[in-house]
């Protein structure tokens, strides 16, 4: 009687799972088997695997779509997204942490207030404004800057983090006669890897999948679209209708890098997410 | 007497030095934290009451409350505020009972949990905007796949309009639990690993089934974390804005305009959307007045989940 109870529970559970793992798991592969397909065979249905696996679509996305250009894009600003905002944000984490000085308690209150006004994506009016008074709307400085921003949140991740080491440290360093960037570079940043490693996997995720600031900022000059942009920008292009096994092409193209960072660095996705979160 | 006058002047030497090296660090964070977060901000805040673009004033006119008041009269506004509230009610009465059951249900050691949850995980690490396009093409009326297999299975018998304005809202929703419950999963984990297994333990020892450990023990014990989780869901679902913008651009009809999408569209013309000329000022005002309304509902939400806390 009890084993028969169990036994349902569990298959049941069993089903549960698998259900959501499908549903999950679906739309991706979806996109990946799909990429390999003829337009007609995506749009007039047939069998779940293609009848012949069509690696030209490939060809056609990279070449005739542009999109070397726009993974070049996606590497180069992903990257450098995620160098500046990691070293900023521990810079000042680490400041905000550990030192003393004017206006402090100004910052920090204006750092934790703006991370309450949710104004959304308006705000990129005034930002693109602001770089083209820059003269950066045409670089792809200029939308690194916008995707970095102003890096609160991680701000106080870091500080948080910092605060979390023993104090002691810093302190032995000073009078081994470290100075303050010795105590930072040699002493606190070994330290505070952890969390540097979920700023950097955050950053480097938000860079390459953003698609609102990125289109804004590529306004004035298209070709500093990334992948992301480029492959919603298809579903515009004048033969739309006739392209799906390009924007399944395209799609995988945009997604399959973050999902092998993924794999390789599943843990810390899922560990960093936690840190953010739950214990802050 | 204050006390600057009292330090010498070695000392205040020093502390300028020691501002200086600080503010060294600070620097590069702080710029950018001025440029792309204050001053976007400040400037929304300040055309709030100015009229500017729109037809004609592309010099900007101090017009007062003007903008309010409109926004206070604007029908479709108020729509799209009733279809975020729908939207985001939707998503996290079914992203938050199914994450939490997965949760609990992934969480024990067994083998290929830790590979349920790095698959059910996925959609979190990719682009909302780029799976939005899959998704166009999986709810597409004619040539999608989601129709072609619930025709074959002969649960329906004529293609769905998907993206229509009946199911336009069903789809969206669909698309984020699809996208959400991975995220809120792993929260849930987090906060069950939190329990000691001693409680559970003692608690199954005096004889509760599964039932009632689940209801008398782990779901009290998920409380705080449970208050945090569904802080950040309420945060999330507000601002969502991408599968929307990719989806069905807030139409048809306005069917899906969400309250972010609409301040949106004043500044930056949405390819199908209704407006044409930008209306920064009116912009503003809408925008501000939905950060309003999503910080009253987070503040409304604080207060409830206290009284509670006072009651338990």
């Amino acid at each position: 009687m009890r084993r028969t109870k169990e036994g349902l529970l569990l298959t049941i559970s069993y089903i549960f799972i698998g259900i959501m793992v499908v549903f999950t798991i679906y739309p991706i592969i979806y996109t990946i088997v799909g990429s390999f397909k003829t337009n007609s065979e995506l749009t007039l249905g047939g069998s779940f695997f293609p009848e012949i696996w069509h690696v030209e679509n490939y060809v056609q996305a990279f070449i005739q779509a542009d999109f070397v250009k726009y993974t070049w894009n996606s590497v180069i600003v992903s990257m450098a997204v995620m160098v500046i905002a990691t070293l900023t944000a521990s810079l000042a984490g680490f400041t905000f942490a550990r030192r003393n000085f004017v206006g402090k308690k100004l910052w920090l209150a204006a750092y934790t207030t703006l991370m309450f006004v949710a104004l959304g994506s308006v705000t990129l009016y005034p930002i693109y404004s602001l770089l083209t008074a820059l003269h950066l709307n045409k670089s792809i400085a200029g939308l690194i800057l916008a995707l970095v921003s102003g890096q609160a949140s991680n701000v106080m991740l870091t500080m948080g983090f910092v605060k979390s080491i023993p104090k002691e440290l810093d302190e032995a360093a000073i009078i081994d006669g470290c100075s303050l960037y010795g105590i930072f570079f040699k002493i606190i940043l070994p330290l505070i890897k952890p969390i540097m490693a979920v700023v950097a996997l955050f950053s480097f995720r938000q860079a390459w999948n953003d698609y609102v600031t990125t289109l804004i900022m590529s306004i004035s000059l298209p070709k500093l679209r990334t992948l992301t942009v480029a492959v919603v920008q298809l579903k515009y292009s004048v033969n739309a209708a006739a392209e799906w096994h390009i924007m399944l092409a395209g799609a995988s193209i945009a997604i399959v890098p973050i999902l092998i960072v993924y794999g390789f660095c599943h843990k810390q996705f899922i560990g960093g997410l936690t840190a953010g979160a739950v214990k802050g | 007497m204050s006390k600057k006058e009292k330090i010498s002047p070695a000392k205040r030497k020093r502390l300028i030095r020691e501002n200086l090296r600080s503010y060294s660090l600070l620097l590069p964070n702080l710029i950018l934290f001025l440029a792309f977060s204050v001053y976007p901000v400040l400037w929304t805040f300040k055309y709030v009451f100015y009229r500017y673009g729109g037809y004609g004033s592309s010099v900007p006119k101090f017009v007062g409350f003007d903008n309010l008041i409109r926004v206070f009269g604007d029908d479709i506004y108020w729509k799209a505020v009733k279809n975020t509230f729908v939207y985001a009610g939707a998503k996290i009465l079914f992203v938050i009972p199914i994450a939490f059951f997965l949760a609990l249900l992934l969480n024990k050691k067994r083998r290929g949990n830790g590979f349920f949850q790095s698959v059910i995980f996925m959609p979190t690490v990719m682009s909302s905007a780029v799976m939005g396009l899959v998704f166009y093409l999986l709810f597409n009326v004619y040539n999608g796949q989601i129709n072609r297999y619930l025709l074959d299975w002969n649960i329906i018998s004529q293609p769905v309009n998907w993206l229509g304005k009946q199911h336009a809202m069903k789809t969206l929703v669909i698309t984020a639990i699809w996208g959400g419950i991975g995220n809120y999963m792993v929260y849930f984990i987090a906060g069950l690993q939190q329990i000691s297994q001693d409680t559970l333990e003692s608690a199954r020892i005096d004889g509760a089934n599964r039932l009632q450990t689940l209801w008398y023990i782990t779901i009290p014990m998920l409380g705080p974390i449970l208050k945090i989780i569904l802080m950040l869901s309420i945060t999330a679902a507000f601002s969502d804005m991408n599968s929307v913008m990719v989806l069905t651009e807030g139409g048809p009809t306005n069917a899906t305009m969400v309250m972010a999408l609409y301040g949106y569209q004043f500044f930056f013309p949405i390819s199908a959307g209704t407006v044409i000329t930008p209306q920064y000022g009116y912009g503003a005002a809408v925008s501000t007045v939905s950060a309003v309304i999503a910080g009253l509902i987070t503040l409304g939400y604080l207060f409830i989940s206290r009284k509670l806390d006072d009651i338990y």
